[in-house]
């Protein structure tokens, strides 16, 4: 039993997208720009060439933010999509129906439709892999160039997540939507 | 804090194949009797039972980082980080995870084939290894072997050619070039690194590392370490940037990732760096603020160079009219460079050449490196330590009818007609072009070419066509059907790097070490490791050769006469440096240290201490060596060179007709022809040039590259994001779809090398955007013969 969340040192991230990749490979995800579970959001940079706001094109890394109040959960009517006993938000293709709610709930745009088996897909922190085979970190946080992961147990006072948490800055997304995300930001 | 954050769905467009879709593909004569061996889904699910982990290194790219391997029931589901290897630093990046594609891709070259077709038309027939290496030796009804044209040449080997592309056997193969005797090679240095190289290696002594893991100030120009990833580089410093301890001052004409990870973007005109580091320079001797102690122990010529600044006047305010960057910003930064210094770094690069001045560039940037006193020591460039190796055996005959290198000297002139040195790696541009025009000093008649791709990989594509297409015998290795592949009369199929061991390596700097790229899984198909093909060659073509010699050669013939054949023979036995298996070569490098051999085998990573040093000291991070034995200092800060000086002024190259100080010259300015642009190249994280062309997992990432063109010109052309345009010079002409976006000027465009393939057996690459070398021209630099890659104007028109 833990609590497993991610700290992301997102201005570590030089959008190389190698989380993406190991992601794929780690998870068997299917191929096509559209199916993945992980991926680094970017927008067109502001100002006119040569005067560029170089802040406006800042990287941020981002997956399901394993929210501690998921509404993909509170709208799946089948119980395909549930916490587990890690509380790491997971979906059941067995009990998935395809009705795509949590898609539309999803406020992070974190899921997509697995074509293979027709069941909705999205990150669960490598749990049904890596951490299955007593791993200790995800195969994002474990590639990653310029290290932007910290993974770990929430309630563990001692780990490594929860120290940075208790030391530096960090924000969520989209907090106001109340769904507490384990997903945090560092400063 | 709320940050709205959008799904990354620019630039990128589907894969279209289905997954099973992908493998069934590329069904031509070429791929006829595809094994069921590869056919396995694009992407594998990694299992929670037995699974064997295997150390290796990656060959993604040039880096070589360490991997591990984790191969379930014989197949390789996973590539991870080895976090041992000081050089890599537990990473591995999106290449290094995706070379599980590049082993499972469909369209690899499987079997050995001989040209059935007209040349470059890319038809084969499938033969065994025997027949294969018969047809080397004695050709076919459609070309020559090596008997014919050797007897036909006398023995001079040197009509043979050969060239490589970066990697660790590309050792293996000059062995055999060596053995061979052509005086003729090529590799890839003269379109990539070969004036970064030596400008720094004749000023300093050497081409230095940067320790970015300590410096606090950085310039990087012309360098995209967000993108073209160098490790440990890119690890070090970008955890450091925007206020955590390392200033990053970025000088690019466009905006890079690494711009946007800067404290200050400076959009330089194209191919006018000189410009900015001689007044940086300028700036840091007028107001002294150099490190006087260092300059007046370490530099020889400094009065000559400063005075040779002052007369010509190369102030931050004559630069702001070259570089287009404020003067202001020249002198801040040199002001903040030796403020910092000598924790400050003017990182070196180790990119192509973009303009003609770039070795003058080089050395400029390297003198006011030195300037600051950051030599040899921590913060600044580092020449740090290497661990050696053993060397083997290997052979090189003296053959008496091989000629020498074919570089054609201009009558009157000490250098050469083309460029002023030609180094070991020759000018492939200058090679080519001598060849084409029939300007050689003998017929280049055949090539042998390993893991390169010269029809992607140099400027102007069609007429490296036509310098294919001109050689009586071409035999190619590769692992792809790549388009130089195309043009193969004997092609020799390599298994890929998780396939094979390859020779062991040392990796020098303040944390040397020794790693070794060990065998994942055997071999598939029937392809096989360099050292194993060069060994069945070798005793195919030893013997046979030796007779050619025998006929033409006096000395050896002399030598027959006193030894006897069997004695004079040995020295001519090519087969020799293959005798051994890889494995047993590499236990040999090593066996100066003891545990060696064993911890390369279980870790991949070996250095003395490395069992007591290496430490875990967080989720992420570990510790290689304790800061008291990471060699930083080595020399206490003296330059390599053979005075042991900083070298301002080069007395011996100004006789080749070379700037022995770096110079600034009216023709380097930078201009553009109304209703033009001026073509730019470069790199980014997901491809490695055309190496990784046909990577699907790659694809699913950058499915094509994309023409960068201003926003507000694009708007007034009436072109928008995702038209198919057309890019032209007087070099040729490309297509590829429309990106306008404001990190870009007015007047120039760019796109990434490594696209636009036209071999019809590659699935992904072919034709999957467009060919910046079939656009840029073939300038080549004065003093090395360097292909310059940023001279080139083009025109745009939407199609």
């Amino acid at each position: 039993m833990a609590r497993y969340g991610m700290a992301l040192d997102y201005k570590n991230c030089i959008n190389c997208k190698a989380c993406e990749v190991a992601c794929k490979e780690e998870n068997g995800v299917l191929l096509g720009a559209d199916k993945h579970r992980i991926w680094v959001g970017v927008k067109e940079i502001e100002g006119e060439y040569p005067l560029l706001n170089i802040a406006s094109n800042t990287f941020y890394p981002s997956q399901c933010q394993h929210c501690d109040n998921a509404p993909c959960e509170e709208v799946c009517p089948t119980h395909a999509t549930h916490y587990d006993e890690n509380g790491v938000v997971r979906v059941d293709p067995n009990k998935c129906i395809l009705c795509s709610y949590c898609m539309n709930a999803c406020p992070y745009d974190a899921r997509y439709v697995d074509d293979r088996t027709m069941t909705v897909d999205k990150c669960n922190f490598c749990s049904d892999t890596r951490l299955a085979r007593g791993e200790t970190t995800t195969a994002c946080q474990a590639t990653c160039p310029t290290k932007v992961r910290i993974f770990g147990d929430l309630d563990d006072p001692n780990s490594e997540i929860s120290q940075v948490l208790r030391e530096r800055e960090h924000f969520s997304l989209k907090p106001h939507l109340g769904t507490k995300p384990k997903l945090f930001y560092l400063m | 804090m709320a940050v709205e954050v959008s799904r990354r769905r620019f630039l990128q467009g589907s894969v279209a194949m289905t997954v099973i879709g992908g493998m069934s593909m590329a069904p031509s004569d070429l791929f006829s009797n595809e094994e069921e061996h590869g056919s396995q889904a694009m992407t594998t699910k990694t299992g929670t039972g037995e699974a064997k982990i295997v150390p290796t290194l990656c060959e993604m790219c040039v880096n070589k980082c360490a991997a591990l391997a984790r191969v379930e029931n014989g197949v390789v589901t996973k590539l991870d980080p080895n976090p041992m290897f000081p050089k890599s630093r537990n990473m591995l990046c999106p290449r290094g995870n995706a070379g599980i594609q590049a082993l499972y891709d469909p369209d690899r070259l499987k079997y050995p084939m001989i040209r059935v077709g007209e040349k470059g038309e890319g038809k084969f027939k499938r033969v065994s290894w025997e027949e294969a290496y018969d047809a080397i030796l004695n050709g076919t009804d459609k070309f020559p072997g090596l008997a014919k044209i050797l007897d036909e040449e006398k023995d001079n080997r040197s009509t043979i050619f050969f060239c490589a592309g970066e990697g660790m056997a590309e050792h293996t193969f000059k062995t055999f070039f060596n053995g061979f005797g052509s005086a003729n090679w090529l590799n890839h240095a003269s379109l990539c690194l070969r004036t970064v190289v030596s400008g720094y290696g004749v000023t300093l002594g050497a081409y230095p590392q940067a320790d970015l893991e300590n410096a606090e100030y950085i310039i990087m120009a012309g360098a995209n370490r967000a993108e073209a990833i160098v490790t440990p580089d890119t690890m070090d410093f970008f955890k450091r940037t925007k206020g955590r301890g390392a200033k990053l001052i970025c000088v690019d004409p466009r905006f890079t990732n690494t711009a946007a990870k800067a404290d200050k973007w400076l959009p330089i005109k194209p191919g006018t760096d000189l410009a900015f580091v001689l007044a940086l320079t300028y700036v840091a001797i007028m107001e002294e603020l150099y490190d006087k102690a260092y300059v007046e122990k370490y530099f020889d010529g400094f009065t000559q160079y400063k005075n040779h600044l002052y007369s010509e006047g190369y102030t931050p305010e004559w630069a702001e009219k070259i570089t287009g960057i404020p003067a202001k910003d020249i002198y801040e930064i040199a002001r903040d460079f030796m403020k910092h210094a000598p924790k400050a770094v003017y990182y070196p690069g180790r990119r192509s050449t973009f303009a003609k001045n770039d070795f003058q560039l080089r050395r400029a940037m390297a003198i006011f490196q030195a300037l600051g006193g950051g030599i040899d020591t921590k913060g600044g460039l580092v020449f740090g330590k290497k661990l050696p190796l053993k060397p083997h055996a290997t052979v090189a005959p003296m053959y008496a009818q091989a000629e020498g290198i074919d570089v054609e000297r201009a009558k009157g002139h000490p250098g050469y007609s083309d460029c002023a040195i030609v180094s070991g790696g020759g000018s492939w541009i200058g090679f080519r072009n001598r060849v084409l025009e029939g300007k050689g000093l003998y017929p280049i008649r055949g090539m042998f070419l390993y893991k390169h791709n010269p029809m992607m990989n140099m400027p102007n594509t069609k007429k490296t066509a036509e310098f294919l297409k001109k050689l009586d015998l071409i035999v190619t290795i590769d692992t792809m059907p790549s388009d130089t592949v195309m043009y193969a009369d004997v092609v020799l199929p390599e298994c890929t790097y998780l396939e094979r061991t390859d020779p062991v390596k040392t990796f020098g700097g303040p944390e040397p070490s020794i790693a070794v790229r060990n065998k994942v899984i055997d071999p598939m198909y029937e392809t096989k490791p360099v050292i194993e093909i060069l060994r069945g060659l070798t005793e195919k073509i030893s013997k046979p050769l030796f007779e050619i010699t025998k006929k033409y050669d006096e000395d050896v013939q002399d030598d027959i006469a006193d030894r006897g054949e069997e004695e004079v023979y040995k020295d001519f036995d090519l087969t020799i440096p293959f005798k051994h298996s890889q494995e047993e070569l590499n236990e040999h490098a090593v066996s100066d240290y003891p545990g060696a051999a064993e911890a390369l085998k279980e870790h991949g990573v070996y250095y003395p201490n490395m069992d007591k040093w290496f430490k875990k000291v967080s989720v992420n991070e570990h510790v290689y060596y304790p800061d008291d034995k990471k060699a930083y200092t080595v020399r206490g800060g003296k330059p390599k060179t053979p005075s042991g000086k900083v070298m301002c002024n080069l007395k011996n190259i100004a006789k080749k007709g070379v700037d022995p100080m770096p110079t600034w010259r009216k023709e380097y300015e930078y201009s553009v022809p109304e209703g033009k642009f001026r073509m730019l190249t470069g790199r980014h994280a997901q491809f490695t040039q055309s190496g990784t062309s046909n990577n699907a997992m790659l694809h699913d990432l950058i499915n094509e590259n994309y023409i960068w063109i201003n926003k507000r010109v694009a708007k007034k052309m009436g072109i928008k994001f995702g038209d198919m345009i057309e890019v032209s010079s007087e070099a040729g002409s490309t297509r590829l779809k429309a990106y306008p976006t404001e990190k870009i000027a007015p007047d120039q465009v760019f796109f990434i090398h490594g696209f636009g393939e036209e071999s019809e057996e590659l699935t992904w690459a072919y034709r999957s955007g467009g060919n910046d070398n079939a656009v840029i021209k073939d300038d080549i630099e004065p003093v090395y013969g360097a292909a310059v890659m940023h001279s080139t104007n083009v025109e745009i028109r939407k199609v």
